[in-house]
């Protein structure tokens, strides 16, 4: 026995061994092996072949990112709510933050043992305030992809190893470092990460000849220059919408599509509280119906072209006809003023807007857009500068890094360096140029040729493909780092599990190549953090951990001097140029998409299945026509066309659209993507390739039908719409979202509301009665902005199954809760409107008495529960839901799940099985742990006994109110009168949805008030 | 009831449809007797190999029966998401069929009990036919809810069964209540079909040539010697399960309207459904029995049993009972109007003039205009003719619940929330392996069990009347022709 010992046998290394008989390697073994595994025997015999080898430690890599899932690997990760002591199975919540566009959002992100399951705002972060958007939402939904890349790969070796990258990497950049980094180029996606500014410098300083140059595809560039030229120097434009009185957005979509977006948002609907002093008016000019001009009080659409000559002519009749004061220092515009009155679009600009915005000094805000050229920014500032907003409404602060080439300049700079073979070793971190970059400049083919290209990318997509060395990057929530949000505020960003999948962020793939290694992000971003000193002060890191947001790390702000040289002729110049496409031809809108936004969440399958806020389209985009357009085009609804732009054309679906502007089309970017992963690819047109040279907000385009038809999958009017259904849809839309006029409104709030009177309901028997809580929600239609967060946060929160795009066709979308948009008053000018429909929690409710086996009952507290358990599927309850809330399992959603993607869920909610209908709960969950914690936190009672204490109003939030960035939905007890969704009930603009039926919902709406002003019936 | 004694017969000897009111039509024609009834309906259980055409009907019905297997089968394994269904459109081929094939049960019924109790003697021709229509008609449409709900193996949960939960069914459901009608419907179908059947399968027992045939049919006819007090207790239990029958009628329709008319869908939310279903249910199923009898008595030779007159009367009913629901129809739609409901008013615009405005107008078609060609005598007697029109109307009645259920669901309360429904092939397949399934079941049935009760038959012979006409002599010897002629 003692051969087979294997402490003994000092003749070989130590190794491990299954058996006494493998370990004997006798020929019985072997056998064996032959025998059982004759696939396998070569390899478990022999020593592994390389490729079988890689193929297995790919595989093992996997599940030891597995192993790593049970606990956070970092030694210090303090908790933002700290419980007594971890408890396993009790959530945790940790602060980080996502950038997306180069500004960050502070989040909260629940984890259960080590694995986060959802997202939230951080309430502390000035520019979340504890709201987030759909995609900070969705983030989540990425660290669980399979299809995200799990191991570095080498393009002719296949999968590699990092040990294998470091052997490469570490002679070829020391040889690098030997010549000043000459032939060396880095482009990188856009960051406000000091940490990454940091290794910049330090990368630089390495590499004195080599290129650094940063790429959006989707960029705010144009804002930057524009205040260049206004002031000299890129600054940053903030303004205060909640102090507005006149908002004026000029293509800008402050809800949705601005690094603020979230914050703005709030801003905005608090400074159009209908009980407050100032209710502001929305004015906005776009091309393409954004979700901005959802909301607005008066939008005027025109093509994109104009939008500048428009604004001329604002400032020209603000300064003609309503006396504003043109400071001193925009003399140089008053020539432009002239000229302006003889245009075109000094008849479109409402006498309503000029009076809205003259004489209200520092009560207005002009906005422009990131589309908009730069002189058209610079025209902004001239304007705020003018109405005296500057200072109040309108504050700037510097740009960071002034001096950089803007994106669209930079990857031009690049492209034309490859294409003279000046790049020998390019550094890919983020991004995706093969798949983004401008069209005309053919950078898939020129990184095929560079030498060496080294990519950090999530996934192995159509850039990495073409690359030398593909390294995975880790996810947000697997790495550390820091970035700052739009005011400058440095967010930490701290890791919520281990890589999965042994993914590098951008910080330990610069500090391998600047031979810093092993220093990695960890130790990278507490050395930004200490700012020089060795170490930083642990109770500063641990309160900047806890919080998420690192004090006093604000920009200051700024207070730039105006001028109008160098720009005030450029102005003068575009006035002349038409303002409408030439007959034949079309303006082409190029936008970000609400899903994808410029293709990064592509293989997200939430965010392919948010349905658009305005067209309410999945897993699609498509060209964007206004219904007059589409009728002189020739062309219907899902007709597939084909979009030209000198010589190159695309083909694609037609979505008509009211609200795009007249002569005018719009499409979104981000889909077609070919290697976005088993989600993402295939879904939708690319539309990029009509995206070349310089012009990349619009193009003038020509469009023909091909003939072809398409299946557009949408979450609303499904099927295209009949005149009779039409019509009778735009006469209940006004009963079902219900509107007040401001006007009316301060008139006399008890009677402004439209609608019938209601009759007073007959209970045929005594009502069930709630003594203690009476749950129930209140949705604010004027805060709603329908951006659809409430939307992804619920399907994290319950677990809800993407079903595809074919089961969205044909009505099967599961969603909880869903965003009804409705279109109201003329075609070529409507106004939309938002509505968030989810269970409505009847009090009799028409479910519960059709369900044959009592599968959906109330409880005690009187919400309407469905019993999965007790479920047989008969559909009854959903056909007789008024408000149509319930979902039902098709099929076994859930069926082809791996384990990984399983990790997503929510413990805490069942995971519901085929043929089974699912339906809003108003997270019971929550409301369920909220009372076991006030529960178990002991008061002394009436009688002198401990007892638990009562559940605080506002300490529920449902999913979908907690990641409202406006806070349009309110939960709570509605037997606590001062609770806000009893106020909120009982508000003269409170109604309930289909009340006339008795059904007696526990959700009231509150309605929307317009603030129109002048003549109701909108503009343009 | 016996013959009453003419003085003009008819050219025809077999056309009994005159109604002269000085005499009754005879309910059997030719020179039957006793023992020619017997022969006649006996000998087609009886025969050994039945003719090719049976083969072919029996071989096609049975591989539709087989799809029908094999949709059920994919369904089970699928789930429900194999058919077109969706949210707001939870239901349509599955219940559309459920009540189409309900419905068609109440003919048999009707005929049966109600018309037994009226003392209808006409109906002895074709109880036999219809109610075994009805068991096989029910069995068809109790298949479709048990496979449409979405845990099938969880289906028994609609049954009050005691349990350790002491988790009882939703008494207030109408899905529940249908539950019990249609297993009540079927249970006294069933067993007022088999009693009324079991001195008919003793006078098989009794002709029977083989010793298996003999024990077969001499179990199910339970020792039924023909004695005095055998016909005592038989008349009178036949009496009290024709009375409890004769409710279930009116009920069971109306249980299964209540699926619609109990909820709060506008289009479904209507009080006249009960008594509309149930006139449906018979014009339909009369029209099920016709479509079945004209082949029947055609192929079989059963003229002389099932004669015009019985053909001609069933389709009297079909004309008012399609008259009742053509008011029906109608007064949908004055009431939308006059009750104000600007959603039940839009319901019915829009199944007249909405996207599925063409199976609104085949409905209209089939079950309103087609029958109004029964006002004409030489239709109603012209068997193919009439034939036609009752595929028509049962076509019709299958879209009357499609549009009653799509239509309705399709497009509710929210705009936001409207859609549409396109079946899948697995429900055209289903649809079409009910029938496969029925088809099989009534070709068993004609194969192996009498397909005309043999004993009622007799009893409304002119023999049997103990106080038979003095011209019947006459009468019987005039009938040249045999029945076995035919």
């Amino acid at each position: 026995m003692s051969s087979l010992d294997p402490t003994t046998d000092s003749g070989r290394p130590r190794s491990f061994w299954r058996s006494l008989d493998e370990r004997a390697d006798t020929p019985e073994f072997r056998q064996f092996v032959e025998r059982e595994f004759p696939a396998w025997a070569d390899e478990m015999l022999e020593p592994a072949s390389r490729r079988r080898f890689l193929q297995l430690m790919g595989a093992s890599m996997a599940l030891a990112g597995m192993t790593a899932c049970r606990w956070p690997a970092e030694p210090i990760v303090p908790f933002a709510h700290r419980p007594a002591g971890f408890v396993p199975g009790e959530p945790l919540h940790y602060a980080t933050a996502l950038e997306l566009a180069g500004a960050a959002v502070g989040l909260l992100v629940t984890s259960y043992d080590g694995r986060p399951i959802k997202v939230e705002g951080n309430p502390d972060h000035a520019y979340g305030l504890g709201g987030t958007l759909a995609w900070h939402q969705a983030a989540l939904l990425d660290l669980y992809d399979p299809d995200r890349s799990q191991h570095v790969a080498q393009r002719e070796a296949g999968p590699a190893s990092w040990d294998d990258f470091v052997a490469f990497a570490r002679p070829h950049f020391d040889a690098l470092r030997a010549v000043r980094g000459s032939r060396l180029a880095v482009l990188a996606d856009a960051s406000s990460s000091p940490s990454r500014a940091d290794m910049r410098a330090r990368f630089t300083a390495a590499f004195p000849d080599a290129r650094w140059y940063e790429y959006e595809p989707l960029s705010r560039d144009n804002a930057r220059e524009g205040a260049r030229l206004a002031f000299g120097r890129p600054q940053r434009t903030h303004v205060a919408l909640d102090r507005a009185e006149t908002i004026l957005s000029l293509d800008e979509d402050f809800l949705l599509h601005h690094p603020a977006a979230v914050r703005y948002a709030r801003d905005f609907v608090l400074g159009r509280d209908p009980d407050g002093a100032t209710f502001s008016r929305l004015w906005v000019v776009e091309t393409s119906p954004s979700l901005t001009g959802s909301v607005a009080d008066r939008r005027i659409a025109i093509p994109n072209r104009a939008i500048q000559a428009f604004a001329t002519c604002v400032l020209a009749k603000l300064v003609h006809e309503a006396g504003a004061d043109l400071p001193a220092a925009l003399d140089g515009l008053g020539p432009v003023l002239d000229a302006a009155r003889r245009h075109p679009m000094y008849g479109r600009v409402d006498a309503d807007l000029v009076l809205d915005l003259a004489g209200k000094a520092g009560r207005t805000v002009v906005l422009a857009g990131p589309r908009l050229p730069a002189e058209t920014h610079a025209l902004v500032h001239a304007l705020n500068a003018t109405l005296g907003n500057v200072g109040r409404t309108v504050t700037y602060t510097a740009e960071p890094d002034p001096d950089r080439p803007s994106h669209a300049q930079a990857i031009r700079d690049l492209a034309r360096d490859m294409g003279r073979n000046f790049v020998d070793t390019l550094v890919l971190v983020g991004g995706n140029p093969v798949y983004d970059a401008p069209a005309d400049l053919g950078f898939g083919d020129l990184l095929a040729r560079v030498k060496t290209s080294i990519r950090l990318g999530a996934y192995e997509d159509e850039t990495s493909r073409v690359c030398t060395w593909h390294v995975p990057r880790a996810h947000i929530f697997e790495s550390w780092g820091d970035a700052r949000d739009f005011g400058g505020t440095v967010c930490l960003i701290q890791p919520l599990i281990e890589p999965l999948h042994g993914g590098r962020t951008d910080l330990d793939l610069l500090a391998q190549l600047l031979g810093e290694a092993p220093f990695a992000a960890y130790e990278i971003v507490r050395r930004t953090f200490a700012r020089g000193a060795a170490e930083p002060d642990p109770r500063a890191w641990h309160e900047a951990l806890r919080v998420g947001v690192v004090a006093g790390t604000a920009w200051p702000e700024a207070g730039p001097t105006i001028g109008t040289a160098g720009w005030s002729k450029r102005l003068r110049a575009a006035l002349d140029a038409p303002a409408y496409p030439e007959p034949g031809s079309y303006e082409l809108v190029f936008g970000p998409d609400a899903s994808v936004i410029d293709g990064r969440f592509a293989n997200n399958g939430w965010l392919q299945e948010l349905a658009d806020p305005l067209t309410k389209l999945t897993w699609d985009n498509a060209v964007i026509v206004a219904p007059a357009t589409a009728a002189e085009m020739g062309v219907r609804h899902g007709d597939v066309v084909r979009v030209t732009r000198s010589g190159t054309s695309v083909e694609l679906p037609v979505f008509v659209l009211p609200g795009q502007a007249p002569r005018t089309v719009g499409a979104t970017l981000g889909y077609g993507r070919t290697r976005a992963g088993r989600v993402g690819s295939g879904a939708g047109f690319d539309v990029y390739p009509l995206r070349v040279g310089d012009d990349t907000a619009w193009a003038d385009v020509r469009v023909e039908p091909t003939g072809r038809t398409y299946r557009l999958a949408t979450t609303q009017d499904h099927f295209a719409i009949d005149t009779l259904g039409a019509q009778e849809r735009a006469e209940r839309a006004v009963t079902l979202v219900r509107e007040v006029e401001l006007e009316a409104w301060r008139h006399d709030p008890q009677h402004a509301m439209p609608g019938e009177h209601a009759v007073a309901p007959v209970e045929l028997w005594k009502p069930h009665e709630y003594p203690d809580e009476r749950w129930g929600m209140a949705i604010d239609l004027n805060a709603c902005t329908g951006c659809g967060a409430c939307v992804v946060a619920c399907q994290a929160e319950n677990n809800i199954p993407i079903v595809g795009k074919a089961e969205v066709a044909r009505g099967r979308e599961m969603h909880w809760i869903r965003i009804d948009r409705y279109f109201a008053g003329a075609p070529d000018a409507p106004e939309i409107v938002h509505q968030p429909v989810t269970c409505h929690h009847c009090e009799n409710a028409p479910c519960e008495q059709v369900c044959p086996v009592g599968a959906t009952v109330h409880d005690a507290e009187g919400l309407n529960v469905m019993v999965y358990n007790r479920c047989i599927g008969t559909r009854y309850c959903n056909n007789n839901c008024p408000y149509k809330v319930r979902r039902f399992n098709w099929f076994n959603n859930q069926k082809h799940q791996s384990d990984l993607e399983v990790m997503i869920y929510n413990p805490d909610v069942t995971v519901r099985s085929r043929g089974v209908m699912e339906k809003c709960t108003f997270c019971l969950q929550r409301i369920q742990s909220v009372r076991i914690q006030a529960r178990n936190e002991q008061v002394r009672g009436e009688n002198g006994r401990a007892a638990g204490r009562l559940i605080r109003d506002g300490e529920i939030v449902p999913a979908c109110a907690q990641a409202c960035p406006t806070r349009a939905i309110d939960f709570g007890d509605l037997n606590d009168p001062e609770s806000r969704v009893h106020r909120k009930h009982a508000s003269p603009r409170a109604y309930r949805m289909l009340a006339e039926f008795n059904v007696r919902p526990r959700t009231a709406y509150l309605a929307r008030v317009r603030n129109r002003g002048g003549h109701p019936e909108g503009a343009a | 009831m016996s013959v009453v004694g003419t003085t003009a017969p008819s050219a025809d000897p077999w056309d009994n449809t005159s109604d002269d009111p000085t005499r009754r039509a005879p309910l059997v024609l030719g020179a039957a007797d006793y023992a020619s009834v017997t022969e006649k309906v006996a000998e087609l259980a009886e025969r050994r190999r039945p003719p090719r055409a049976w083969y072919i009907a029996f071989g096609v019905s049975l591989a539709l029966t087989g799809l029908l297997g094999a949709m059920i089968l994919y369904l089970f394994t699928t789930g429900v998401g194999v058919w077109g269904l969706n949210s707001p459109v939870g239901w349509a081929f599955d219940i559309i069929n459920f009540v189409f094939w309900v419905g068609i049960g109440h003919a048999g019924t009707l005929i049966s009990a109600i018309l037994f109790l009226f003392r209808q003697s006409w109906r002895t021709g074709i109880n036999r036919f219809a109610e075994a229509m009805t068991i096989f008609a029910v069995i068809c449409a109790g298949l479709f809810p048990a496979i449409h709900v979405g845990r099938v193996w969880l289906i028994y949960w609609v049954f009050p069964l005691p349990n350790q939960m002491q988790v009882w069914p939703n008494f207030r459901s109408p899905l529940l209540w249908d539950v019990f009608a249609v297993s009540t419907y079927f249970t006294v179908s069933l067993l007022f079909w088999y009693m009324g059947m079991i001195p008919d399968l003793a006078t098989l027992r009794d002709r029977a040539t083989s010793r298996v045939r003999q024990r077969v049919y001499g179990l199910f006819a339970m020792g039924w010697r023909g004695s005095n007090r055998h016909w005592q207790n038989y008349e009178r239990v036949y009496l009290i399960l024709a009375a409890l029958a004769t409710p279930l009628v009116l009920s069971v329709h109306s249980v299964v309207s209540f699926d619609f008319a109990v909820s709060m869908v506008p289009g479904w939310h209507t009080t006249i459904f009960p008594p509309y279903f149930v006139a449906g249910a018979i014009f339909c199923g009369f029209a099920m029995v016709l479509l079945l009898a004209v082949p029947a008595r055609q192929w079989f030779g059963l003229e002389a049993l099932i004669t015009l007159r019985h053909l001609e009367n069933m389709n009297k009913i079909m004309l008012a009972t399609g008259m009742i629901i053509g008011y029906a129809y109608f007064i949908e739609f004055f009431i939308a109007w006059y009750g104000g409901n600007v959603y039940e008013h839009f319901a019915f615009v829009n199944r007249a003039l909405g996207p599925y405005a063409w199976s609104y107008w085949i409905m209209v078609t089939c079950n309103v205009i087609a029958p109004q060609l029964f006002w004409s005598k030489r239709i109603r007697t012209s068997p193919w003719v009439a034939w036609g029109i009752c595929v028509f109307i049962n076509v019709g009645m299958w879209f009357e619940r499609f549009v009653i259920i799509v239509t309705s669901l399709s497009r509710d309360y929210l705009p936001g929330s409207w859609g549409a429904y396109k079946p899948t092939w697995v429900e055209l397949c289903t649809l079409l392996g009910s029938f496969g399934l029925f088809f099989t079941l009534f070709l068993l049935f004609v194969r192996f069990v009498p397909m005309v009760a043999m004993a009622e038959v007799k009893a409304v012979l002119p023999q049997a009347d103990a106080h038979a006409s003095p011209n019947e002599p006459e009468r019987r010897a005039t009938g040249t022709l045999a029945v076995e002629k035919a």
